[in-house]
């Protein structure tokens, strides 16, 4: 299990767009994701559980992944999120 | 899409409702109408022939007949063959105007027929345009089935024995109704309305795999069938695969084009133990309220933005604190 905390750095936050793009990552892998932000837990791939986060810019996260390919979830979940969901 | 109709057809399904009637040339009605434009001559008549369109359906209304009767003898009988040169397809009428007997002379000699209308040109225009418009309207046939849920008409697509026809039977089954079923033709009209309907043999029987064919019209009734729907979604049914994507949240959205009419296309995965019908009702009744102006993702998006610019930004889950203290 692997944990890692990044920061939101888009302008709108985590809304719905970034959110499928996310979720959409982490359906490939078959590690269970899961995302925590403020005592709120949810399942990485569930694309309205990650809504809910409401994460705004500047917001901080926790990713957990555990699983087989662990590492190359957090990646790819960590790049998008570099990225900026290639939004901004 | 019909090529041509012979003016016999349009004789026999009009005479009722136009109220026509043969005034000469039983041998005219052999003649091809390829066209679903109508015609007035008025300038053709009075000797200006160049890019006539002889190749629709002439309307004779009060003016031209008016223009007819004013002429004399030799002026007439010069207009009249100069125009009766044309390969025209058919000569209507309009007002029960009496015809000049030497137009009907001609028309006889030359195989065209004449028919006459009690009804004005502007309603004869009218309804003889919608008919042609109707007849040689541009059709395609599609792989499907074809439901009318809740007033909206899905094309249910897919690969064969995906279960389309045994989808169609349940939404029958909970009060939608089948259009038709594994052949749909589908028409369009007015340039941009689709309205499919099935074939005149299969007449709302659909086949279920195990059982045969099934007559829908007799095991449900009247009220679980109709004759044409204009058709407003196209819902493809694809084996669900893993690692495709699919959409999830709906912001994005698919179209799909038939003859140049573009309509809302939905993919739809499916496997066991997922209920398709309850999917497509809500499909339905998530289309009416995008018609009516509501789109839930764009919602729920513009709902979690503003509550994520909130400046005292409480958690939405710390929101719900009164909950504890309900004990309900």
């Amino acid at each position: 299990m692997i944990q890692k905390r990044v920061t939101i750095e888009n302008t709108s936050g985590l809304h719905a767009r970034p959110a499928a793009h996310l979720v959409k990552i982490a359906g490939k892998f078959d590690s269970d994701i899961k995302i925590l932000k403020d005592g709120l837990e949810v399942n990485g791939k569930s694309i309205m559980g990650v809504m809910m986060l409401a994460a705004e810019q500047g917001s901080e996260l926790e990713f957990v992944v555990d699983g087989t390919d662990e590492q190359e979830a957090m990646d790819a979940l960590v790049e998008l999120v570099e990225k900026k969901f290639y939004e901004d | 899409m019909n090529e041509f109709i012979t003016v016999r057809t349009l004789l026999i399904e009009n005479e009722a409702r136009l109220k026509l009637k043969l005034i000469c040339s039983e041998n005219g009605l052999n003649r091809k109408i390829t066209n679903n434009d109508l015609h007035r001559p008025g300038l053709a008549l009075s000797g200006f022939v160049e890019l006539f369109t002889s190749d629709r359906i002439q309307i004779l209304g009060n003016t031209e007949i008016k223009y007819l009767n004013s002429l004399n003898e030799k002026e007439l009988k010069q207009s009249l063959n100069r125009y009766m040169e044309f390969e025209i397809p058919a000569i209507i009428v309009s007002n029960d105007n009496p015809i000049p007997e030497y137009l009907v002379q001609t028309a006889t000699k030359r195989y065209i027929s004449i028919l006459q209308t009690p009804f004005s040109t502007t309603q004869l225009t009218h309804l003889l345009g919608e008919y042609l418009e109707d007849k040689f309207a541009p059709q395609m046939s599609r792989h499907g089935s074809l439901v009318d849920v809740y007033g909206i008409g899905i094309l249910l697509t897919g690969r064969s024995g995906i279960g389309k026809s045994e989808i169609a039977l349940d939404l029958v089954e909970r009060g939608h109704r089948l259009v038709a079923d594994d052949l749909v033709i589908v028409r369009r009209k007015a340039e941009e309305i689709l309205i499919g309907s099935g074939t005149e043999i299969a007449q709302h029987t659909l086949e279920i795999r195990g059982v045969g064919i099934i007559d829908v019209r007799r095991i449900f009734g009247i009220r679980g069938v109709r004759m044409q729907k204009r058709v407003e979604l196209e819902v493809n049914l694809v084996d669900w695969s893993q690692g495709k994507e699919y959409e999830r949240v709906g912001l994005e959205e698919q179209e799909t084009d038939m003859l140049g009419v573009k309509i809302p296309l939905v993919e739809l995965p499916i496997h066991p133990g997922k209920n398709i019908t309850v999917i497509a009702e809500t499909i339905a009744m998530n289309h009416l309220l995008k018609t009516y102006g509501y789109h839930a993702p764009k919602e729920f998006n513009k709902r979690l933005k503003d509550y994520m610019r909130q400046k005292d930004f409480i958690p939405i889950h710390k929101d719900l604190d009164y909950l504890k203290k309900d004990m309900e």
